[in-house]
């Protein structure tokens, strides 16, 4: 019974985490199934560059409060990866005749599906994560890495040397090849910051996840284990450079600043327009009526989506659809998330309403951000599903429900 | 569960006076909303009532329709076991004609109905912005006990080709006509839409083929009133029949109504279409807009008030469009001025230029045109 269809690359996608910094927003849904830009996933930025990047075989590792993100993937039609061969795989943990585990650790959650990406007998695996907004060719990746002749390839982006010690850091020799990885370093020797995006030579790749599965000190993670075993042991390894627009929306406040790096568009986001044909993003789509503004509603610098109502007032701020904004309601630099609904008269400054929340009649959530530096903004949250009740006050920063 | 009836659906209306917006397609295909092409509302409540063998009879300008139904997949219709199938005029026709009447083009459809295993058929127009039970509709016919039920609805709209319809206390049709001068005010009208067996469909239409009648509405039902239980069922919620430009125009003005929205949208179907993929629309800094429905993909930086836009329009800065419907990638350009104007789907309208028709005669900007 063996899959005789050959694949010269899959790609195998981390959706398991539980992504604890994203807090309510995470409660009862993995990380990769967070709304984002009024009507996408977070999952289909990755999705979609496999799709626009010509990898139709991939396999989505799950864990964490998998049924929402299993439900939207479906049968992967939205992205075109219903196919006759290959297409789109959850991969849940499971039972084997002998034992069954949970993932342990990124590197064990491959190698667990190794029997999976035999099946395609594919020369490379391209490792993602899903908590990443950006648009990325990985066929030109695979060139590179193919150039190189490389065992491995990571992605790289260049960030301002001051906050290169919140990443994970590569030293890279003149021909891009990396001699020495260092996560978080207090000292960053240079600025090529890791993007957890992978190329892996699967024959090379394999030996070392079975080498890692039978070392019982290791965590099984590929930043603590593989790469620095890799790494010690000479393989060649190299960096691809990526230029475009790249952000880890694992946190609330990285999750705002995604969001209205795409309504604000211009300069360091220019790379982000969705409204791209060569390079469209894909969701799975909610068959809603158009939106409509009523004869009360004021609308400037917003995204809005579809089977959304607006009475109020909306600034600055990302609607996503099913969303209703009640009558004399403001709303400023926010994230309404699909299904909200934004009751008369309240008003709602910075701050993420999570999915079919109710922000109550009067309700005062958030503050008017006064300069905030990048990545710290003082972000409201309301948690999706909650209610919360009339004239509730809700201040800069806090989380509720 | 699985339901009982296949669809004919008729794509062109011989009746329909739509004259600049079906030059270049059929009726179905006609966008309507914002997002939809006018074949959506009656696949998705068949879809809804799980009724999926359907057949599309085309006349002439089907290939925008075959381009927005494709394999049916939108509307969850590629399926193993029925499914959706596009016919095109000749593909049964020796004659080498397209077909004069719904007798000829039901007669050319006896394959299809033969090979399908469903006992009932409904038989419908594509040009009704409608959201209705089909279930309702079958109950309706068992319980009237009904050899062929016709779907009615009531309307001031009357215009020399409906066909106005009488009743008895029973709900039996007694007689159907044309109307004359003096029928004014609401009356009770023929939808074009009929619930009837099979078996006794391919009876009346092989008889009546075979004595050169080609009017199913005249040489079938009206003939068959004495004989036949001939029902109707009628639809009290929100219906929309778009046979002329004025009535496109009024239709599409009456989803700025709320209550109109809640009875087509979300009653009993979800209203499918093809999926686009746009992007959420952008309201930029000079976005000033009132009462009007918008499509994803629009990017509106100048005023947009009483109107509908469709997909993927561009609205530039100080532009004013009013009263008016723009359809999918219209593009508006700077400080011109529009009312009471219908733009076809890729229409520019150059900077500064204005527009204006009247409500009873909205001025329509063809397909394609740059003014």
């Amino acid at each position: 019974m063996k899959n005789n269809t050959k694949k010269e690359c899959i790609a195998m996608l981390l959706a398991g985490g539980q992504g604890t910094r994203l807090g309510v927003l995470t409660k009862d849904v993995a990380k990769p199934a967070v709304p984002f830009a009024a009507k996408y996933r977070i999952i289909d930025f990755p999705l979609s560059n496999c799709i626009n990047s010509g990898i139709d075989t991939i396999g989505v590792l799950t864990q964490y409060r998998p049924f929402e993100l299993h439900q939207y993937i479906g049968n992967g039609q939205p992205w075109d990866l219903d196919r006759l061969n290959g297409g789109i795989f959850v991969l849940p943990p499971f039972m084997r005749a002998k034992s069954g585990e949970w993932y342990k650790g990124t590197a064990n959650a491959i190698y667990q599906n190794i029997e999976f990406i035999d099946d395609y007998n594919p020369d490379y695996v391209v490792l993602l994560s899903g908590d990443h907004i950006y648009k990325m060719d990985y066929a030109d990746m695979l060139a590179a890495h193919k150039k190189n002749k490389a065992d491995c390839t990571i992605a790289v982006l260049e960030v301002p040397i001051q906050e290169a010690s919140r990443f994970g850091i590569l030293n890279l020799k003149k021909n891009n090849e990396i001699y020495e990885f260092e996560e978080k370093p207090k000292n960053p020797k240079s600025n090529k910051a890791s993007m957890g995006i992978y190329i892996f030579t699967w024959s090379v790749l394999r030996r070392y996840l079975v080498e890692d599965e039978a070392d019982k000190t290791s965590e099984n993670d590929f930043g603590k284990n593989i790469i620095p075993k890799m790494l010690a042991d000479k393989q060649r390894m190299f960096a691809y450079q990526f230029d475009g627009y790249w952000k880890d929306v694992g946190t609330i406040s990285s999750l705002w600043e995604a969001n209205m790096d795409v309504l604000r568009g211009g300069t360091g986001a220019e790379d982000l327009d969705l409204d791209d044909d060569s390079w469209k993003i894909y969701a799975r789509n909610m068959a809603e009526p158009p939106q409509y503004i009523s004869p009360t509603g004021r609308v400037q610098n917003c995204l809005i989506s579809e089977g959304t109502v607006v009475h109020g007032t909306v600034k600055d701020s990302i609607i996503s659809h099913s969303v209703t904004i009640g009558k004399n309601a403001y709303v400023e630099g926010s994230i309404i998330m699909p299904g909200a609904t934004i009751e008369e008269g309240a008003d709602v400054r910075y701050s993420i309403v999570g999915w079919n929340a109710v922000v109550g009649k009067g309700c005062m959530v958030g503050e008017t951000l006064a300069e905030c530096k990048p990545g710290e903004w003082k972000i409201s949250v309301i948690a999706p599903g909650h209610n919360l009740p009339d004239n509730s006050v809700v201040g800069a920063n806090e989380m509720i429900g | 569960m699985k339901n009982n009836a296949a669809a004919v659906l008729f794509a062109s209306d011989e009746d329909s006076h739509l004259n600049d917006l079906t030059i270049h397609r059929t009726t179905a295909s006609l966008p309507f909303g914002g997002r939809y092409r006018l074949i959506d509302f009656v696949l998705s409540n068949l879809v809804h009532a799980n009724i999926t063998k359907i057949g599309i009879i085309t006349r002439n300008n089907y290939n925008s329709l075959m381009d927005h139904i494709r394999q049916g997949r939108d509307w969850n219709l590629n399926r193993k076991n029925s499914g959706i199938s596009v016919y095109p005029p000749f593909v049964f026709n020796a004659a080498h004609e397209v077909y004069k009447g719904k007798i000829e083009a039901l007669y050319m459809l006896r394959g299809f109905l033969m090979n399908s295993n469903e006992e009932y058929v409904v038989i419908s127009n594509t040009n009704i912005a409608f959201n209705i039970d089909f279930d309702e509709v079958e109950k309706f016919h068992e319980e009237k006990g009904a050899d062929i039920t016709m779907l009615t609805y009531t309307t001031a709209d009357i215009t020399s080709r409906k066909l106005l319809v009488t009743t008895d206390k029973n709900k039996r049709i007694t007689d159907i006509r044309f109307p004359v001068a003096s029928d004014t005010g609401k009356r009770l009208c023929n939808l074009n839409i009929y619930y009837v067996k099979k078996d006794l469909l391919i009876s009346l239409i092989d008889n009546a083929y075979a004595h050169g009648a080609y009017d199913f509405e005249k040489d079938i039902l009206r003939a068959g009133l004495d004989e036949l239980y001939v029902m109707s069922y009628e639809v009290d919620n929100y219906v929309a029949v778009i046979d002329r430009i004025p009535t496109y125009f009024k239709s599409s003005m009456d989803l700025l109504n709320p209550e109109v929205r809640e009875d087509l949208f979300y009653n009993h179907s979800t209203i499918l279409t093809k999926v686009k993929d746009s992007v959420p629309t952008k309201y930029k800094e000079g976005a000033n807009v009132h009462n009007s429905l918008i499509a994803d993909g629009c990017e509106i930086d100048g005023t947009v008030e009483n109107s509908v836009l469709f997909r993927s329009v561009k609205v530039g800065k100080g532009a004013v469009i009013r009263n008016s419907i723009i359809m999918e990638n219209g593009i508006i350009m700077e400080n011109a001025q529009l009312d009471y104007t219908i733009t076809d789907k890729d229409c520019i309208i150059q900077s500064g230029r204005r527009l204006s028709g009247y409500e009873s005669y909205p001025m329509v900007v063809v397909k394609g045109k740059v003014i």
